[in-house]
């Protein structure tokens, strides 16, 4: 018998009780976790408390930054989850769980962009304000650009969000009580318009919500660039959650190597679209070089400070999570992965920042207040997670392709 | 009715990717009975038939090659027209084959295996005709080398800044990876048709082409390794050509041309293009050589889906490129796309709604996507879309630009329609013989998703016996398992090669 093979037999029989997941963590681990993510959240609101009273126009925008950090994630894992339904998925069991988890957080998004609306005079002032009368240009988009369709929409997305993410995050835990067939075929049929609504809403919500920072400038593909980073930074967050579940003992038949590897494959793949996006965006504007396109990047390149942190986007949201991940055994190791992850989520509020402080700042500095604003969205979203973490199971528990997502295997 | 019934894709329970072959040598004998049988009058009628357009390719060029570029029905405003809307045309249905074998491979879709050989040929064959377009355009084709960039003593060199330079280094890396990458999965079957050969020339001929195949465990493993690594070397190329070919487009200036989503957009549709014509042709040739049992209605089905998707997010990059057009505020933006909707060529552009983004929402319906009529006429709606897509965003730009005395409307010359025409003939020339003579689906990949290959098929998971390492070892497909009548795709040892010469 070769090793491999007694090792198998060894897992099989021995060590058989050991083996087995947890269902959902102990109760004295779930309140420990819950307890850090309420002193985060705390944290997080003082700072943004403190960050408001020190410069309250500042801050605007620093939380718009922090707020689309927590919106992306929680639009990533809903994304995640319907494209595992909608691909029929059986591999993707054993992660899908965590991915609700960030879907879940999507009614807290809706309630965490009400300051933005309060604040849209501030945000939004080159729009908004008394000047766009005047504008030319405002002027011929003003049926598009105005305050009062502006509020609609984004009401209109937030709502879309929340319907989406409680259906889906609420089914499938019906199906963990029942475990009923019949739930996964509903939300296979629901995740293809589910799909459509969220690529339509994504991708305006891009354009009204960091589009229109700089009204006179447009670029089509500015709603999958925002996907992308969607993508990439809730894939980040699963790879972290679910190398902490495993290194920790929770998830050993379930979830394994096999799925790291495969979540590694799925960011890699992610990091590439991301670059392929952002490249191509790029280039069409530098080629073409027409004043009114390439004016949004001087104001991310004429600044010696900006112009670093455009190539900090370049190199850590590509070259270098790129030539990480490549290697398999990177993606398979627990440290490897993680570190690929923790790259990626720093450059993601990197890149958002990118895309939305040049607008108020025309020379880059990095102020406190920036990180306040992260400090309120990122506190209240992980006390949100680590709650769905602490009292609900860890994975699908009576999903009918549960027996799939073991058998995974990247040979 | 039965088989849409035994597939039905039940959460927990896959469906079968294989209907009707009982094992191993049943899956031979369909595909390589294509090969073997003799030639059917139906076959040479249609070759027949496809020569004769391949002759109108050929005169066509002819006389282009005589007189000139003048033609066709090019003028100063209009200088693209029917060329490169062939071009673009071809190279996206290009698109698919290497999207199934490399994409799907990479993405674990088994139900790939039964698809992918036809598909790759397709691709092959597409390239080649779309290349027609650019070496013929040159004028002068004996220079046509000239697009490569030769080291020269008049020191010419080509514009390495543009795109068009670009798209052929992309195409022609793309068909050599893709030809590299369908000949290696060719490698297996073809040892399988020179093991069944009857005859001494064909058992040569095929012995050279199988590069020595034997099926040992080495040889697989090598397989295996150089397949994985073409899958990753192809999947960045598939995408990277028709970005490339936006970019001859996007580059550009040009109202209607320039806009920052065409990469993606270019992408998909050509993805979404391909896919309709794998479909189209697979219902013919399933039918036409009985492969019902190996490309199912569920792989049509699947395909459709994807016909779906991809219509749907050409769809979407129609309506955002609408929409930023106006919210851009460019008056000759808003006029360009104002102007393909409602201008003298608004017949073409509902033309393209029409066939790319309503058709396919059929497909929503599943008695639609698993209807074959239904599925093959939409598969054709979806391929005259795709042409007028190119048309649309290519001729509607052009014909109205920046000065109005230079207006016009734009009809193509017969020899416009004859070389389109006759670019059929040759793809339709080189797939009649790809299925006559090469196995049309790929045997023993086919083999590998059938639950024989599995090795614990059968067996409980723990319930390891003494052929414990074999199983190890041997991949899914090389697995000689001991259920009889398996004689393996690899036939490797003179006694199968015996057996099957005797049935045979």
């Amino acid at each position: 018998m070769s090793q491999a093979a007694a090792m198998t037999a060894g897992r099989a029989t021995g060590e058989k009780s050991k083996a087995d997941d947890a269902r959902k963590l102990p109760k004295d681990v779930g309140d420990t976790l819950t307890k850090a993510g309420m002193g985060l959240a705390v944290l997080g609101v003082v700072a943004a408390g403190a960050g408001y009273a020190m410069d309250a126009k500042r801050f605007a925008a620093s939380y718009l930054i922090g707020f689309l950090f927590v919106a992306t994630i929680a639009l990533g894992g809903l994304f995640f989850v319907l494209v595992q339904h909608l691909a029929r998925a059986g591999w993707s069991v054993a992660a899908r769980r965590q991915m609700e988890w960030l879907a879940g957080l999507l009614p807290a998004v809706a309630v965490l962009s009400i300051p933005i609306f309060l604040w849209a005079h501030d945000l939004y002032h080159h729009w908004m304000g008394p000047q766009a009368a005047t504008d030319p240009i405002l002027q011929k988009k003003a049926g598009y650009l105005n305050p009062s369709f502006f509020y609609g929409r984004s009401a209109f997305y937030v709502v879309v969000w929340v319907a989406l993410g409680l259906y889906f995050t609420r089914t499938s835990r019906a199906q963990d009580e029942s475990g009923d067939a019949k739930l996964t075929e509903k939300m296979q049929a629901a995740s293809a318009p589910a799909m459509i609504l969220f690529a339509l809403t994504t991708t305006f919500a891009a354009f009204d919500w960091v589009m229109s920072l700089d009204p006179h400038w447009y670029s089509t593909i500015f709603g999958v660039y925002v996907f992308a980073g969607c993508a990439t930074s809730s894939l980040s967050v699963l790879a972290l959650i679910t190398v902490q579940l495993q290194q920790r003992g929770y998830f050993r038949k379930i979830s394994t190597v096999e799925h790291r590897h495969d979540i590694g494959k799925l960011l890699f793949g992610f990091i590439v679209f991301f670059a392929y996006i952002g490249f191509s965006q790029f280039l069409l504007i530098w080629y073409a070089d027409i004043p009114e396109e390439t004016v949004w990047y001087h104001h991310r390149w004429d600044d010696a400070g900006w112009a670093k942190v455009s190539l900090a986007i370049f190199f850590g949201h590509f070259v270098i999570p790129f030539l990480l991940l490549l290697s398999r055994h990177a993606k398979r190791h627990a440290v490897g992965l993680s570190v690929g992850a923790v790259i990626m989520l720093v450059m993601h509020y990197v890149d958002l920042y990118w895309l939305v402080m040049p607008t108020f700042d025309h020379h880059f500095h990095f102020s406190v207040v920036d990180i306040c604003g992260l400090l309120g969205p990122l506190g209240i979203a992980a006390f949100l997670v680590a709650r769905q973490a602490a009292q609900g199971p860890l994975y699908p528990l009576r999903d009918p392709r549960l027996a799939e997502t073991v058998k995974v295997d990247n040979p | 009715m039965t088989t849409a019934a035994l597939q039905e894709d039940t959460p927990g329970k896959r469906a079968p990717l294989v209907l009707g072959h009982r094992d191993f040598n049943a899956v031979t004998e369909t595909v390589a009975g294509i090969v073997e049988k003799k030639t059917t009058p139906s076959w040479l009628v249609l070759l027949g038939l496809a020569v004769s357009v391949l002759l109108i390719l050929l005169g066509s060029l002819g006389k282009l090659v005589a007189e000139g570029l003048g033609i066709w029905g090019l003028n100063n405003t209009v200088f693209w027209a029917w060329d490169i809307t062939g071009f673009v045309f071809w190279i996206g249905i290009g698109h698919a084959g290497t999207l199934i074998s490399a994409i799907l491979f990479l993405f674990r879709q088994k139900w790939r295996t039964s698809i992918n050989r036809a598909a790759e040929a397709m691709t092959i064959f597409a390239v080649m005709s779309a290349a027609i377009y650019p070496v013929f355009h040159v004028g002068r084709v004996w220079f046509a080398y000239w697009l490569f960039p030769i080291p020269n003593q008049m020191s010419m060199w080509p514009n390495f800044k543009s795109p068009l330079l670009w798209d052929v280094f992309a195409i022609s890396t793309y068909a050599t990876v893709s030809i590299l990458f369908w000949y290696v999965g060719l490698v297996p079957d073809l040892a399988t048709l020179r093991d069944r050969a009857t005859t001494k020339v064909r058992s040569i001929v095929l012995g050279i082409f199988s590069l020595g195949w034997r099926g040992s465990h080495r040889n697989w493993l090598n397989y295996e390794k150089t397949y994985l690594i073409l899958a990753g070397l192809s999947t960045p190329l598939v995408l990277s050509v028709h970005t490339i070919v936006s970019f001859d487009f996007a580059v550009s200036i040009m109202p209607g041309w320039h806009t920052t989503i065409f990469p993606p957009y270019f992408v998909a549709g050509a993805i979404f293009s391909g896919f309709a014509m794998v479909v189209s042709l697979m219902v013919l040739a399933r039918k036409a050589y009985g492969l019902e049992g190996l490309i199912t209605i569920k792989h049509l089905e699947n395909m459709n889906k994807i016909i779906l998707l991809t219509g749907t997010m050409v769809g979407y990059a129609y309506a955002i490129e609408y929409f930023i057009a106006w919210y851009g505020g460019n008056e000759y933006e808003r006029f360009a796309f104002i102007n393909r909707a409602f201008g003298p060529y608004k017949w073409a552009y509902w033309t393209m709604w029409s066939c790319n983004v309503f058709s396919p929402q059929l497909f929503w319906f599943k008695r639609i996507r698993t209807s074959i009529p239904a599925m093959f006429v939409i598969s054709i709606f979806v391929n005259i879309g795709m042409w007028f897509e190119r048309f649309v965003i290519i001729v509607t730009s052009l014909h109205r630009d920046y000065i109005p005395s230079s207006w016009t409307y734009f009809r193509p010359s017969l020899f416009d329609i004859s070389t389109f025409l006759g670019s059929f003939g040759l793809f339709f020339t080189l797939f009649l013989l790809f299925l006559r003579f090469l196995p049309a689906v790929a045997i023993s990949e086919v083999k590998g998703v059938m639950p024989q290959a599995d090795p614990h098929a059968g067996h409980d998971d723990h319930g390891h016996d003494a052929h414990d390492d074999h199983h190890e070892e041997a991949s899914a497909k090389a697995d000689e398992s001991e259920d009889e009548g398996d004689e393996g795709e690899e036939a490797s040892d003179d006694a199968e090669k015996d057996e099957e010469e005797s049935r045979g």
